[in-house]
C-alpha cells in the first residue's frame, strides 16, 4: 500500500490497451518463436478438422469403388469438400511457420546448417503434391458433378494416391531430422525423439504396398497397416514434436552451446 | 541376449571402471525405440491373426509353400548372431578390445549370411510364381520379411556405429550396448515372425 504513490510516479495510470499488449509481446525476446509455435497449432488445428470433419476425406475411403459408387461420394461430400478446402487454401501457407520451426530446431544444434536447409527445402516440396494436389483434385472432382463419372474416377485415384505419393519424401525429412537429433551435443531434443523418428519414417516405408493394392483392405491406401496404424504413428510423433518444440522455446537460451535442461527456465 | 541383463554392480566390478549404477544396459531412449516398435509390430501381428481367421485354410495351404528348412537357417543364424553381439559387448565391459571387434565383425558376418538366405528365399518364391499380390498369406509374407528386412539393414548402420566406437581410444560404452540392444530386437522381432508365418498351424 505504501508503495503505491511511488508506483504512480514511475508509470503513468494507462490502461494495458490492445497495442500495448501487443508491442509488449513484440518485445518479448521469443515472440517469434512463439508466434512460429502457435501458428503451426493453429494450422494442425485447421488440418485435422478439415480433414476429418469437414471434407470428411480421412479416413480414406475404399479404393476399390466402381465409378458410381465413387460419383455418389462426390455427391455426398460436396459441399464439405467446396468449404473445407477452400478454407485450406487460405490456410495451406501457415505450414512455412511449422517447417521454419523445425529448421530452427536444427539450426539450434551442433551439426550442419544443411541439415535444416534440406529440410526447408523438402517439406516445402512435398507440400504442393501431398496437400494441395490432393485438394485441387477433389474440388475439381466436386465442382461439377455433371461431369463424365470416368473422369470423376481419374480424379478420386490421383487425389488419393497424390496424398500417399509424398510418404518417401516426408520418409527422408523424418530421417534427416533423426540424423541432426542423433548427432546433436547441444541436447536441443531427448534422443528418444531422434529414434521416433525413424518410427515414423519406417510407418511411411509400409504406406508403399498402397501402390499395388486397390482392393485389400489391409495394405490398400485405407488399409489398416497402410492407414490405421500408421496414423497412431503420426498422432503420436505430432505430438511428440509438438510438446517438445515448446520445450525447445521454453529452454531457448540464444547462445551457441548446449541448452538449459528446462528446470529453471520455464517463463 | 543374457547378458545384457547383468547387474550394475556386478558389471561395475568386471569392467573395473567406476560407473554410474545403472538397472537397464544402454541408454533408455533406444529402450523406447524397442517398445515402440514392439507396439508396432505387435499391431501388424494382430492384424495378421485377424486376416488369418477369416481363411484359414488358404492361409494354411500358402503357408505350406514356403520352405520351413530355411526359415529355421535363418532363425538359426540370427539367434547366434544375437550371441556374438552379446559377447562383443561382455568382451568390450572387460575392456578386452580386440575380442570385441572380433565378435562384433563376426555379428555383421552372421548378418551378411541372414541377408543373403532371405534375399535367395524370396527369389525362390516369386520364381515358383508367389508374389506380394498372390494372395493375403503371400501379402502378410513379403511385407512382413521385407519390413524386417529393412531394420536389419539399418541395423548395419548401427553395428557400424558399435564397430566405429570399439576402435576409438576412448570409447562409450552405453553407444555399443545400444548398438547391442537394436541388434538383440532385430532378432527378437525375426523370432516372431518365424513362429507367425512358418511355424503356426
Amino acid at each position: 500500500m505504501t508503495t503505491a504513490p511511488v508506483d504512480m510516479l514511475q508509470d503513468p495510470p494507462v490502461r494495458p490497451s490492445g497495442i500495448g499488449l501487443l508491442s509488449r509481446w513484440r518485445s518479448h525476446p521469443k515472440f517469434e518463436l512463439w508466434l512460429a509455435w502457435w501458428t503451426m497449432i493453429v494450422f494442425y488445428n485447421f488440418f485435422f478438422v478439415i480433414f476429418f470433419g469437414v471434407a470428411r476425406i480421412q479416413p480414406p475411403p475404399d479404393p476399390a469403388w466402381d465409378v458410381p459408387r465413387v460419383v455418389e461420394w462426390f455427391s455426398s461430400h460436396h459441399n464439405g469438400l467446396l468449404i473445407g478446402f477452400s478454407i485450406t487454401f487460405v490456410v495451406a501457407g501457415l505450414t512455412v511457420a511449422a517447417n521454419a520451426l523445425i529448421a530452427y530446431s536444427m539450426w539450434r544444434m551442433s551439426v550442419s546448417r544443411a541439415f535444416a536447409y534440406t529440410y526447408i527445402l523438402i517439406y516445402s516440396l512435398s507440400a504442393v503434391p501431398g496437400m494441395l494436389l490432393t485438394c485441387i483434385a477433389l474440388v475439381v472432382g466436386a465442382m461439377r458433378p455433371d461431369r463424365d463419372p470416368e473422369v470423376i474416377h481419374w480424379l478420386y485415384d490421383f487425389a488419393f494416391m497424390a496424398f500417399d505419393g509424398t510418404m518417401g519424401v516426408f520418409l527422408i525429412g523424418s530421417l534427416i531430422w533423426m540424423v541432426a537429433i542423433l548427432l546433436d551435443k547441444n541436447r536441443v531434443f531427448p534422443k528418444w525423439f531422434g529414434y521416433l523418428n525413424l518410427c515414423n519414417a519406417l510407418t511411411e516405408v509400409v504406406v508403399a504396398p498402397a501402390w499395388l493394392f486397390n482392393g485389400d483392405s489391409t495394405f490398400a491406401w485405407h488399409g489398416t497397416i497402410t492407414w490405421w496404424v500408421d496414423m497412431v504413428v503420426f498422432m503420436t510423433y505430432t505430438g511428440a514434436f509438438i510438446t517438445l518444440l515448446k520445450r525447445m522455446i521454453e529452454r531457448e537460451d540464444f547462445g551457441n552451446g548446449p541448452m538449459p535442461d528446462g528446470s529453471s527456465t520455464a517463463p | 541376449m543374457t547378458n545384457l541383463a547383468i547387474p550394475a554392480g556386478a558389471r561395475n566390478a568386471t569392467s573395473g571402471t567406476a560407473r554410474p549404477a545403472r538397472t537397464l544396459p544402454a541408454t533408455p531412449d533406444i529402450w523406447f525405440f524397442v517398445f515402440f516398435e514392439a507396439f508396432l509390430f505387435t499391431a501388424y501381428f494382430t492384424v495378421y491373426m485377424v486376416r488369418r481367421t477369416q481363411d484359414v485354410g488358404l492361409f494354411l495351404q500358402s503357408q505350406a509353400q514356403l520352405s520351413l528348412a530355411t526359415g529355421v537357417v535363418n532363425t538359426l543364424i540370427l539367434l547366434v548372431s544375437s550371441w556374438s553381439m552379446a559377447r562383443c559387448v561382455q568382451a568390450a565391459r572387460e575392456g578386452s578390445m580386440q575380442a570385441a571387434l572380433r565378435n562384433a565383425f563376426l555379428t555383421i558376418g552372421f548378418a551378411l549370411a541372414f541377408l543373403i538366405v532371405k534375399v535367395s528365399e524370396w527369389t525362390v518364391e516369386i520364381e515358383k510364381g508367389f508374389s506380394f499380390t498372390t494372395n493375403g498369406f503371400f501379402a502378410f509374407y513379403y511385407f512382413l520379411t521385407a519390413i524386417h528386412f529393412i531394420h536389419l539393414l539399418i541395423g548395419f548402420i548401427f553395428l557400424g556405429v558399435v564397430v566405429h566406437q570399439l576402435r576409438q581410444p576412448v570409447r562409450s560404452q552405453p553407444l555399443i550396448e545400444t548398438g547391442a540392444t537394436y541388434w538383440h530386437m532385430v532378432d527378437f522381432l525375426w523370432i516372431m515372425i518365424f513362429a507367425l508365418l512358418y511355424l503356426m498351424r
